[in-house]
């Protein structure tokens, strides 16, 4: 059985709720993909996590709209904001059912990802380590994009997950960054990541 | 058959269900933000591209002959494909809330949060710069400010990626600011803007 938090009611503004539901969401369908793809049992874990907040979320987000409709005018007006806050809701469901292909150990056939991986963009894991030319820059300093192709769309720092971080977000030692790119790129961006590369070239 | 050969239709099916789910998602978000019910009609058509696609491909992945041992790789495909199926579930419903008219409350524009103001199509006509070109090499946005949501061509619906070749005759759906979308349909149709039926 698993633990299933009590949930209060919070004053938090829907904008937020829903914001953060969308963008997990999102988050969570390139993890899975790639978690399923490439047989990594830690990513899906992660996604697995993470439904369980947007579940949180969508209780919250719920609670928020009973609240805040008065009469029969703002039901009207919300009921798009819950229906949208639902679909969010069952698309964290969908990533978490691909991540559950590798939790159960079911797994992909392993042809299929160097099929995929010719044809959609890698999404990848790398760790700040202590050294790395990169520990304590800015990510918009670091212009990943031109240099290789390569875009970080979250970083996980101890517990939170920050989703497309800003170009003025300073990258920690410790932080697990998520990125997105062609092969190639992701193995460079790696070698940059884990401190095997002594400097930014190019 | 070569190993590889045996998946790369399946591969490729899986591949399309991936691309057309999180293209409905795309533009079911920008419909909402822009209560475009031209967009949501989109969503619509692409579901039911969606649900052919799926169908063949489980039929392809159910009649690929594979051995006992491979097996669970064989399910581990068929259920992306499900999940595939649900996140298009997901995206046609909040397409939905346009269609029935509701007018999208102003908390989902700043949650969705980005800064277009309206939707064109243009049609691609020979004689444009963009014939031949991929999308990266199009640079569309830097020319005109608008983002290629989706390229239309014959049947097809397609997701906008870097690599995308442009075709004459394409249709593109691009969404931005209003004072883009006539440089927009100058770019894709210099000559005279094509009838789009």
């Amino acid at each position: 059985m698993p633990h299933f938090e009590k949930i209060e009611y919070k004053p938090i503004p829907v904008r937020e709720l829903l914001l953060e539901m969308k963008n997990l969401s999102e988050l969570m369908i390139d993890l899975a993909y790639s978690a399923a793809l490439y047989n990594d049992k830690e990513l899906a874990e992660d996604v697995i996590e993470l439904e369980t907040r947007v579940d949180t979320l969508a209780y919250l987000l719920d609670m928020e709209i009973m609240v805040a409709a008065r009469d029969a005018k703002d039901a009207e007006a919300l009921i798009g904001v819950s229906i949208v806050a639902a679909a969010t809701d069952k698309i964290s469901d969908a990533a978490a059912d691909i991540a559950a292909i590798v939790t159960n150990n079911i797994g992909v056939h392993p042809i299929v990802s160097t099929i995929f991986e010719k044809v959609e963009e890698r999404i990848s894991k790398a760790i700040v380590k202590e050294g790395s030319v990169i520990a304590g820059k800015k990510i918009g300093t670091l212009d990943l994009a031109a240099r290789m192709g390569v875009d970080i769309i979250a970083i996980r720092r101890n517990k939170e997950w920050i989703i497309n971080p800003e170009d003025k977000e300073r990258l920690l030692h410790g932080d697990v960054l998520i990125t997105r790119g062609a092969p190639q790129g992701i193995k460079d961006f790696r070698d940059l990541v884990e401190g095997t590369l002594a400097q930014l070239e190019g | 058959m070569t190993e590889q050969k045996r998946f790369e239709e399946i591969v490729e099916h899986l591949v399309e269900l991936k691309d057309t789910s999180e293209l409905m998602l795309d533009l079911a978000y920008t419909s909402l933000m822009l209560d475009s019910k031209e967009l949501a009609e989109e969503v619509h058509r692409l579901e039911e591209n969606m649900d052919q696609l799926h169908t063949s491909f489980e039929l392809l992945a159910l009649t690929s002959d594979f051995k006992k041992e491979e097996a669970p790789g064989f399910l581990g495909l068929i259920r992306i494909g499900v999940a595939t199926e649900k996140i298009a579930d997901a995206a046609a419903e909040m397409a939905e809330v346009v269609l029935r008219g509701i007018e999208p409350h102003p908390v989902l524009k700043l949650a969705i949060k980005a800064a277009e103001e309206t939707v064109a199509q243009a049609c691609v006509s020979e004689g444009s710069p963009l014939v031949g070109k991929t999308l990266k090499e199009a640079r569309v946005h830097e020319e005109t400010g608008m983002w290629v949501q989706v390229i239309k061509r014959g049947e097809k619906t397609l997701r906008p990626k870097a690599d995308s070749r442009i075709q004459n005759g394409d249709v593109l759906i691009a969404s931005g600011y209003a004072n883009g979308v006539e440089s927009f349909r100058k770019l894709a149709s210099p000559e005279q803007i094509c009838e789009i039926e």
